[in-house]
């Protein structure tokens, strides 16, 4: 800016000693300089040569309403409505701000629609609560069935007649993680019995009738995990013995199942055509040759049904349960793995097609000798991504790796959750769980392999901060689906009907004429929409540019009656004001260099008219250029001031003409 | 005259004074119409023929109309709310889950206490359904059916009588303790629904109620015997449990060891200690999780039944009331820590060797008032719903019940139902001297029984029905809270434990439980609860007001500016022309015709004095002499070439001032044009 109104000073100076120039020499370049200046005195006018003329001039005519009346009237009004003026201006500035933050504040509306529409029927996926047919799995489980049993009767009947049974147990499991009795008859001083503390040697103190005089309430089962060789030992608590037996045997389980191969897993599982007896979606029948399936480390042969992974989904256009999904299932609770599970039934999840199922988290029971029949609302959520909401459109923005993406499925928080879950138990415990999916060229943890796992693992699972870090790293993503669910049972198959059901299962199952099938193993299922089926959630953007527009030309337009115009206009009398100031500058530059030089002669006072030339701007002279070319002689060129010169025409005595409606210089004026 | 005031003559004599000081009102409204910045005021005035004038009245007039419309609308809907969700997927706090066993005391324990209650209702079974033994599944002391029942004179059939009525004799009964008919007076009210027609010949059973003198009686009528004998026993039940003292009920109810076997939340393991005690006087003692014990909420950070509260209840059949209650298992109510357990209205019943598995999803809700929106506006929208809070702009809310009439007599956060609950008892212990027993005591009041208050269950029932009937008034003074937070629960159920798990399962809980229980544990005494959350999303559903006072004045200036393209100005202009010229005006006339009249009468004589020129009494017309306008410039000496001789013809830039105001000068000599 600077820079620039120097160089304007330069061209004004240059300009005019051409000008002297062009006079001594005359020609033809002397019009087209003439041509330039006036074109560059065109663009230095303003319309007004003062501050004061200019501030009366935009208060005159600007668009804006205030303004106006701050000229008209008399000194009390004028005052007022300057004060006024003011106030309005401030109160737009301030209004606009509220506008400007809001709108860069990214808020959302949001609009439901509740309805019923033919939509992709849900994703069904089934599975048995236990993992394993236990008839399959007899032979990896057998040892730890065995000491199982043992340290029941441990617990439960501390007699050392039982000993001798002890003697064929495999202890290499048990030495590894081992299940103690604290007694805390006194409280101060806990003692440590391991349960068969006399029959093999233990770092622990033992004494030698472990558990004589315990019970539930003296004594609590603890487990004891080793690292490091066993030189740093914790134990972990548990205030009941059947949390305590369950959570040791689920570990010891995982361990011996880590070091199966997938598919002998798959194979010992309940495969789709012994858990589905029967399916209808509809009035088509279905097989489960129509299920996918997955194996899943908790429970086992997962089936899913209408998944949309390799052909389209399902469409279902009709509330109610007979257009729905009906399914018999068997369970085969007698083949349970006893210690694994003790809860009986299948589990089911509804869920998105192309979607993993978090059966674990998200899913539910339905009870073997039921009919659970199950009403679905789907409830969608679409967000609108940033910068409006933390939301993630695909994953794709999210630092961990995608786990599940094996399957082909789309990305769930679920999914981001567990794959942190076991990145982190990788890095710190170098192995994966066995309950998540493994990165690639990583293995599964067991004792052989990594003998700290267990001690690492347990750190790690009631490790909260861990658990934020994850949250924290994972983003939900935009488009969430919910199914509502409405659940409601009754019994299956009724008494009466009961001997012909299972007969005809029976039948279709095994090809025999007796009932192989029990109520105890049998589950009804129907999936069905609701009346109304879906319940959108959709986000769109509260404030959008056009919302921000008309609500600043609105508190324009109602404090002053402005508009965009008008801020041009204001910004060209900024402009004005800045080109005043410059002119005023140069010339107040002029006129000190001219006294410096005066000072020189230090005789003759200054004349009239050199003082009249330093007041004059020296720009402005060409608006009488046109009428008087003679006027071209420059106040620097003026020899001499001639006295008696008739009297000057000060611009400012043309009042006198005013009766006359004068118009020769309204031309110039604006 | 100086040559100054010449030029000022001239100067007024050709410029028309049509500025606010203006001698009349039509020249006022000219000169606003003209001057004013709204659009069509100007084209009435400006407009030649009467056809268009007209047309341009009109239009003006239906923009101004339009302008009144459009912005009544706007302030119509100003107070509308709009909705919006939020989405968080976070650490999320565990709810408060409190547990009760349906049945509220150990039966051993309060046998003796109710001991002649039971062999009345017994006797009264006997006598109106005719069989004499309960065989009940599971309880082994069965006493001897009828042992004392001709003994000591019965004391509750005679408070409070059985009867049965035979329909289409409605004012004879049959009392069961006597067997004689009787006559019964009074109003008959039904329990049951006018709408429902209940077997029509069967015997009705109810019993009556009757005011202290006995004359004002009303007989309430139960469709079935289970409901009415259920009632009844409930009734002297009450009365009963509310001669007793609260350290005597929470003994003779369960222990959290009793009713816990185990318990296990996020991973760790937990037991009685992490629960608190809540005695609630119909379900006796309940236990409440993560009730803040020490000023903490335990929160998940991870979805699954894993990661929620897992526990497994131990639910004794034997000690079960046969007559308060008829169902067997235990309660579950999901709330806010800061909430009360209303054990008896809401809440998931759960059963016997069942897993019970509830996934939760938070739903929360919160309405305006209590929040504001996260813009800088806090503090001056914080004052504008205090300014209202007298009308409550957007909803009929309360933030802590503090503006609402009732006290509250729960020590607990306020919510609509504690609200009901607190006005039914503060009305109870007005009417009837004495408070209900299911509800909390208010200061200096005592449960109601038959020793102090011998007609309370009249007095109970008259007031309840009228509580239903919204006669009370409880309904219309309360109002609902502006926050709460809900769970939405999906219950499944799956059997628990399984066949082949049972064996191993129960001994270790038998084994678990110790020393309290001396005999193996069956599978229908156990019950296991699972709650968790199924994801970690939060969605809360916020109220935010639609429209912010500057949005309002931004619509308004958008209206405004449609029609008229007009601001605040306008509307101050119009006040200024309108009101207080005009008002001036009026007045300056009705002064001059005043002192006109004055003179008159004072010089009669004299009349044809000329009346001064309306003109030149304008006061207002002596500012002119100050404007600074004209007079700067008309204050210039007449000569000036005598004042500086000789100086060249100067081109004094700043002399151009008054261009500005010779334009305005051709602006103002326009109306003077037609």
């Amino acid at each position: 800016m600077h820079e620039k109104m120097l160089r304007r000073d330069c061209t004004l100076q240059l300009g005019r000693k051409r000008l002297s120039e062009n006079f001594l020499k005359g020609g033809a370049t002397m019009h087209v300089k003439k041509y330039l200046l006036k074109g560059l005195h065109r663009l230095q006018k303003g319309p007004g040569y003062t501050y004061k003329e200019l501030l009366v001039w935009y208060c005159d005519n600007t668009n804006t309403h205030g303004p106006k009346r701050i000229i008209c009237e008399g000194p009390k009004k004028k005052a007022m409505w300057f004060l006024l003026t003011l106030l309005f201006a401030a109160l737009v500035c301030w209004q606009w701000g509220i506008f400007i933050r809001t709108y860069l504040s990214w808020e959302v509306s949001v609009s439901l629609s509740v309805g019923f529409k033919t939509m992709d029927f849900p994703a069904v996926t089934i599975c048995n609560a236990s993992p394993f047919q236990y008839s399959k799995v007899r032979h990896l489980l057998k040892d730890l069935d065995e000491l199982m049993d043992a340290v029941l009767e441990r617990i439960l009947a501390p007699e050392p007649s039982h000993a001798n049974a002890t003697e064929a147990l495999n202890f290499t499991i048990w030495n590894h993680t081992p299940l103690v009795l604290i007694d805390e008859q006194n409280p101060h001083k806990p003692v440590v019995l391991d349960l068969f503390g006399d029959n093999h040697n233990s770092s622990a103190s033992s004494s030698p009738a472990p558990g004589r005089t315990c019970d539930a309430q003296g004594c609590k089962v603890a487990m004891r995990l080793c690292s490091l060789n066993g030189t740093v030992c914790t134990f972990r608590n548990f205030t009941s013995a059947t949390q305590a037996v369950m959570e040791w045997y689920v570990l010891q389980a995982t361990n011996i199942f880590s070091q199966v191969p997938r598919q002998e897993l798959v194979a010992m599982s309940y495969p789709g055509e012994q858990l589905i007896l029967a399916c209808l979606f509809g009035a088509e029948p279905c097989s489960h040759r129509n299920f996918t399936s997955i194996f899943h480390p908790d429970y086992g042969n997962c089936h899913i049904f209408n998944w949309g992974m390799t052909e389209k989904a399902l469409p279902s256009s009709n509330p109610g349960a007979e257009f729905g999904l009906k399914l018999i299932l068997d369970i085969g609770q007698e083949d349970y793995v006893p210690f694994l599970t003790s809860t009986a039934g299948a589990r089911l999840l509804l869920h998105e097609q192309r979607s993993y199922p978090f059966i674990k988290e998200e899913g539910i029971y339905a009870m073997s000798g039921t009919e659970t029949s199950i009403g679905v609302l789907v409830d969608r959520l679409e967000r609108k991504g940033e910068p409006y909401s933390r939301c993630t459109k695909n994953g794709s923005d999210v630092p961990i790796p995608n786990l599940y993406s094996d399957h082909n499925t789309t990305y769930s928080i679920q999914a981001c959750i567990h794959s942190c879950f076991q990145d982190h138990m990788i890095r710190n415990c170098s192995c994966g769980h066995y309950l998540y999916p493994l990165p690639r060229g990583e293995k599964y943890c067991n004792n052989q392999d990594f003998p700290d796992w267990a001690y690492c693992y347990s750190d790690l699972r009631i490790n909260v901060a861990q658990r934020e870090t994850c949250i924290n790293l994972c983003k939900e993503s935009c488009n969430d689906t919910q199914y509502k669910m409405t659940i409601s049972m009754a019994e299956w198959p009724s008494e009466a009907s009961e001997d012909w059901i299972l007969h005809v299962l029976s039948q279709e199952r095994d090809q025999s004429t007796n009932i192989t099938l029990s109520r105890k193993g049998i589950v009804k299922l129907n999936i069905y929409f609701q009346e109304f089926n879906y319940r959108t959630i959709e986000e769109s953007a509260a404030n959008n540019i056009v919302w921000l527009l008309s609500n600043l030309g609105g508190q324009f337009g109602f404090w002053m009656g402005g508009s965009v115009l008008c801020l041009i206009e204001f910004g060209e009398i900024i402009i004005d004001f800045v080109w005043i100031t410059v002119i005023k500058l140069v010339a107040f530059s002029k006129s000190l260099q001219r006294r410096r030089a005066q000072a020189h002669y230090a005789s003759p006072p200054p004349t009239v008219a050199e003082l009249v030339e330093a007041h004059t701007n020296f720009g402005f002279q060409p608006d009488v250029i046109s009428h008087s070319p003679t006027t071209g002689t420059y106040p620097d060129e003026q020899p001499v001031p001639i006295p008696g010169t008739p009297p000057p025409n000060y611009d400012s005595l043309r009042l006198q003409p005013l009766d006359v409606v004068e118009s020769d210089n309204e031309g110039d004026a604006i | 005259m100086a040559p100054g005031e010449k030029i000022k003559a001239k100067i007024k004599k050709n410029l028309p004074v049509t500025g606010p000081q203006a001698p009349t009102i039509k020249e006022l409204m000219r000169w606003y119409c003209l001057n004013t910045n709204t659009h069509g005021c100007r084209r009435i005035v400006v407009s030649r023929g009467r056809l268009r004038r007209l047309l341009w009245i009109l239009f003006t007039l239906t923009a101004v109309a339009l302008i009144f419309w459009q912005c009544a609308l706007l302030v119509i809907s100003f107070y509308t709310v709009s909705v919006s969700i939020k989405i968080h997927f976070q650490k999320l706090d565990f709810p408060a889950v409190t547990i009760c066993n349906i049945n509220p005391y150990k039966y051993s324990a309060v046998r003796d206490l109710l001991a002649d209650l039971e062999q009345e209702t017994r006797g009264a079974l006997k006598t109106l359904y005719g069989f004499s033994e309960i065989k009940s599944r599971k309880r082994r002391d069965a006493e001897s059916w009828s042992s004392v029942w001709e003994g000591t004179r019965p004391k509750f059939l005679n408070l409070v009588p059985l009867l049965a009525f035979k329909e289409g004799e409605m004012g004879k009964a049959r009392d069961f303790l006597t067997g004689r008919k009787r006559k019964v007076s009074g109003s008959i009210i039904r329990k049951e629904s006018d709408v429902m027609n209940v077997h029509e010949s069967k015997e009705v059973v109810g019993f009556q109620l009757c005011s202290n003198d006995t004359s004002n009686c009303a007989v309430y009528t139960f469709s079935s015997g289970v409901n009415a004998i259920q009632e009844w026993y409930k009734l002297h039940y009450m009365n009963i449990m509310a001669q007793v003292s609260l350290e005597k009920k929470i003994n003779m109810s369960y222990s959290a060891e009793e009713l816990l076997v185990t318990c296990f939340f996020d991973g760790v393991s937990c037991d009685a200690r992490n629960f608190t005690l809540f005695h609630h006087p119909m379900y006796g003692n309940c236990y409440t999780f993560n009730n803040r014990q020490n000023e903490t909420i335990l929160s998940t950070s991870m979805g699954g039944s894993e990661y929620g509260l897992q526990v497994i209840l131990h639910i004794n059949e034997e000690e079960y009331n046969p007559f308060l209650v008829s169902s067997t298992g235990a309660k579950v109510i999901i709330h806010r820590q800061d909430e009360y357990p209303f054990v008896e209205d809401v809440g998931t019943e759960i059963e016997t060797a069942m897993a019970t598995s509830i996934g939760m999803h938070l739903d929360g809700k919160q309405r305006w008032n209590l929040l504001l929106p996260p813009n800088g506006l806090q503090t001056a929208l914080t004052s504008y719903t205090e300014s209202f809070k007298l009308s409550e702009p957007y909803s009929q809310c309360t933030e802590d019940g503090s503006d609402v009439p009732v006290e509250n007599i729960y020590k607990a956060a306020y919510s609509l139902k504690i609200c009901l609950h607190s006005c039914f008892q503060t009305k109870m212990v007005e009417k009837c001297g004495c408070a209900q027993y299911s509800q909390p005591l208010p200061p200096a009041a005592n449960y109601c029984n038959y020793q102090q208050h011998p007609n309370w269950m009249y007095c109970y029932y008259q007031l309840h029905q009228a509580f239903v009937r919204e006669e009370l008034g409880c309904q219309s003074v309360c109002r609902e809270a502006c926050s709460f937070k809900e769970w939405t629960l999906t219950t499944s159920l799956a059997q628990w434990p399984s066949e082949v798990s049972e064996k191993w399962l129960l001994s270790v809980l038998t084994w678990d439980q110790g020393l309290q229980i001396k005999k193996k544990l069956n599978k229908t005494d156990l019950a296991k609860l699972l709650i968790f959350y199924k994801d970690l999303n939060q969605r809360s559903i916020m109220e935010n007001p639609a429209n912010s006072i500057e949005m309002l004045l931004s619509n308004f200036g958008g209206q405004l500016g449609l029609w008229m393209s007009c601001s605040i100005v306008c509307i101050i202009e119009i006040v200024e022309v309108f009101f207080i010229d005009s008002l001036s005006i009026i007045a300056r006339q009705q002064w001059q015709k005043a002192k006109q009249w004055w003179a008159q009468r004072q010089a009669p004589p004299c009349p044809e004095a000329p009346p001064s020129p309306q003109g030149q009494d304008n006061p207002v017309l002596d500012i002119d002499d100050d404007l600074p306008t004209f007079t700067s410039a008309l204050h210039l000496p007449p000569a000036p070439g005598t004042q500086v001789p000789g100086t060249p013809p100067p081109k004094y830039n700043t002399l151009r001032l008054e261009r500005a105001f010779s334009n305005q000068l051709t602006d103002t000599q326009v109306p003077a044009e037609f």
